[in-house]
């Protein structure tokens, strides 16, 4: 049913870090990418093709020749792909798309990086991440970053479709379950509920601080092959992806609660030859619950509206029948720099390859991966299937 | 030609709100750009607004985001003005449980940095 495009033959994660001092994003890569090509049994001489994602302080400029000259790598390809959040998925579906047309053999696709919070809460961290038009017409007033943009869609959801605040934090109880079985989540230390996340400050409504994904630094890398070689894991093969776009800035999306995640899903979906009755688990980019309820709509997991009903309605947990993020999403992870979309893709990755140890998922024949750059402004969607079954 | 966004803020200086207009596309553009988003044409036109709209959707702020200038809470809003376009903007003369969406409201003006831009407050006798 489903045709082979490319293979994922290594994978590493970096655990996160709360403090950055002393940190470097390019030794984080490094360790990063040292580690992804061991997973693989590949040797660096062997890499020839780098997809980066953007550095969150280091300079942008030549972004992919710094990177390589650090490694010492001679890619016949290289670039650097900046989709915000979507950034990962988006560097493995183009990795992806490389190998299948014979131009790269194994493509190591890397992410991550340090992340100061002092930088980026100045007024010149906050403009660094915005458009001229931001700057212009909304900075002024002051919203609260992503935050903001996240919390005008939530309340417009509630609005429209009747979304609890309970519905929503319901997404990061059930993911912190999880994270309590992953050594690497930043909060894997107790249990949370509900009532746990609507007691926490409102910090911009209806948004409560334990529903807002916390950044971090951190590094993470794939390497994407056209074959397994010396790999001794099971095969994880990418069958389909799909991108779609609709705005840079919130303000401008035609209808803030629909998000391009429609078009992304359906063309990975049409791809893949597959659809999402036939998905075992799912790894969505999770800065907030609202993105969750609103991917899994758009991705056609439930009827559109109907989100908040769906995450009351299963367990979410990797025990459960609809397995989410159950290396404890972004939300218990932490937000490793732009590397927190990458981490959606590694833990689809171990539980396609029955890796996951003690939060491992009775059934993992294929996966739908989901990375969200910006305020639902760009999506790419990944479909992955354990190679044996596909 | 002169600049667009300039024009723009220059004019909510004086007071008033004056908006894009394409009559190609027969459509309002906001923000200021060059070119209609609609057909690439730069033969839009300015037309001022009264300024009325419904709020989209909103948002309270409790937490200061450049370290506490004893600002919050307030309201942040995205306002649908009846030309048809959207603005970021705020809700003001407006109790933090009183905004809701789809609420109507109509723009005044309010200082930000030296600044005057467009904010909101409700509008009680509008027809719905
Ligand atoms: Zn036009």
């Amino acid at each position: 049913m489903k045709r082979k495009y490319a293979m994922i033959t290594g994978i590493s994660e970096l655990a996160p870090i709360k403090d950055p001092a002393g940190q470097k994003t390019l030794a984080l890569l490094a360790e990063a990418a040292r580690l992804a090509i061991a997973d693989a049994g590949l040797h660096n001489t062997q890499i020839d093709g780098l997809l980066v994602t953007p550095p969150s302080e280091d300079s942008a400029f030549m972004w992919p020749a710094q990177v390589c000259e650090y490694l010492q790598i001679r890619p016949s390809l290289l670039n650097m792909v900046e989709l915000g959040g979507a950034s990962a998925v988006g560097a493995v579906s183009r990795a992806a798309l490389l190998v299948k047309a014979g131009l790269v053999k194994n493509c190591l696709c890397l992410s991550g990086g340090v992340w100061d919070s002092q930088v980026f809460n100045t007024l010149q961290g906050k403009k660094s991440v915005m458009s001229q038009a931001e700057i212009d017409f909304e900075l002024p007033y002051q919203p609260l970053g992503f935050n903001t943009g996240y919390a005008l869609i939530a309340h417009r959801h509630m609005h429209l479709y009747g979304t609890t605040p309970e519905q929503m934090a319901k997404v990061a109880v059930d993911q912190r379950k999880s994270a309590l079985l992953n050594p690497l989540a930043l909060f894997n230390q107790a249990p949370l509920t509900v009532d746990q996340v609507l007691q926490s400050p409102l910090i911009t409504d209806p948004l409560h601080l334990l529903e807002i994904v916390r950044p971090c630094s951190g590094a993470a890398a794939v390497v994407v092959s056209n074959e397994r070689g010396a790999s001794l894991h099971d095969s994880v093969s990418i069958l389909g992806w799909g991108e779609a776009f609709s705005h840079n800035s919130i303000v401008y999306a035609e209808e803030i609660t629909t998000s391009p995640v429609k078009e992304s899903a359906h063309r990975a979906f049409g791809m893949a030859g597959c659809e999402p009755a036939d998905i075992d688990l799912l790894s969505l980019y999770d800065c907030y619950p609202i993105t969750v309820l609103i991917t899994l709509e758009d991705a056609g997991f439930c009827a559109k509206g109907e989100g908040g009903i769906f995450v009351t309605q299963h367990d979410l947990s990797y025990q459960g029948d609809r397995p989410c993020n159950t290396h404890g999403g972004q939300l218990s992870m932490g937000q490793a720099s732009f590397a927190g979309g990458m981490s959606h893709v590694i833990e689809a990755v171990r539980q396609l390859r029955g890796e996951a140890g003690e939060r491992q998922v009775a059934r993992n024949h294929l996966a739908f991966v989901n990375g969200n750059g910006g305020v639902m402004s760009t999506e790419s969607s990944l479909i992955l299937g354990r190679t044996e079954y596909v | 030609m002169c600049n667009p966004t300039q024009f723009y803020f220059e004019h909510l200086n004086k007071g008033e709100l004056w908006l894009q207009y394409c009559p190609e596309c027969q459509r309002y553009i906001f923000y200021p750009r060059s070119h209609c988003p609609g057909c690439w044409s730069q033969h839009w036109e300015w037309h001022r607004s009264q300024g009325k709209g419904r709020i989209y959707s909103y948002s309270v702020i409790r937490v200061s985001s450049l370290g506490g200038d004893g600002e919050v809470p307030y309201i942040y809003a995205l306002i649908t003005l009846d030309e048809g376009v959207r603005m970021a903007s705020r809700i003001v003369d407006c109790g933090l449980q009183e905004a809701a969406v789809d609420m109507p409201v109509e723009m005044t003006l309010q200082t930000f940095g030296g600044q005057m831009m467009p904010v909101f407050r409700p509008v009680c006798s509008r027809p719905g």
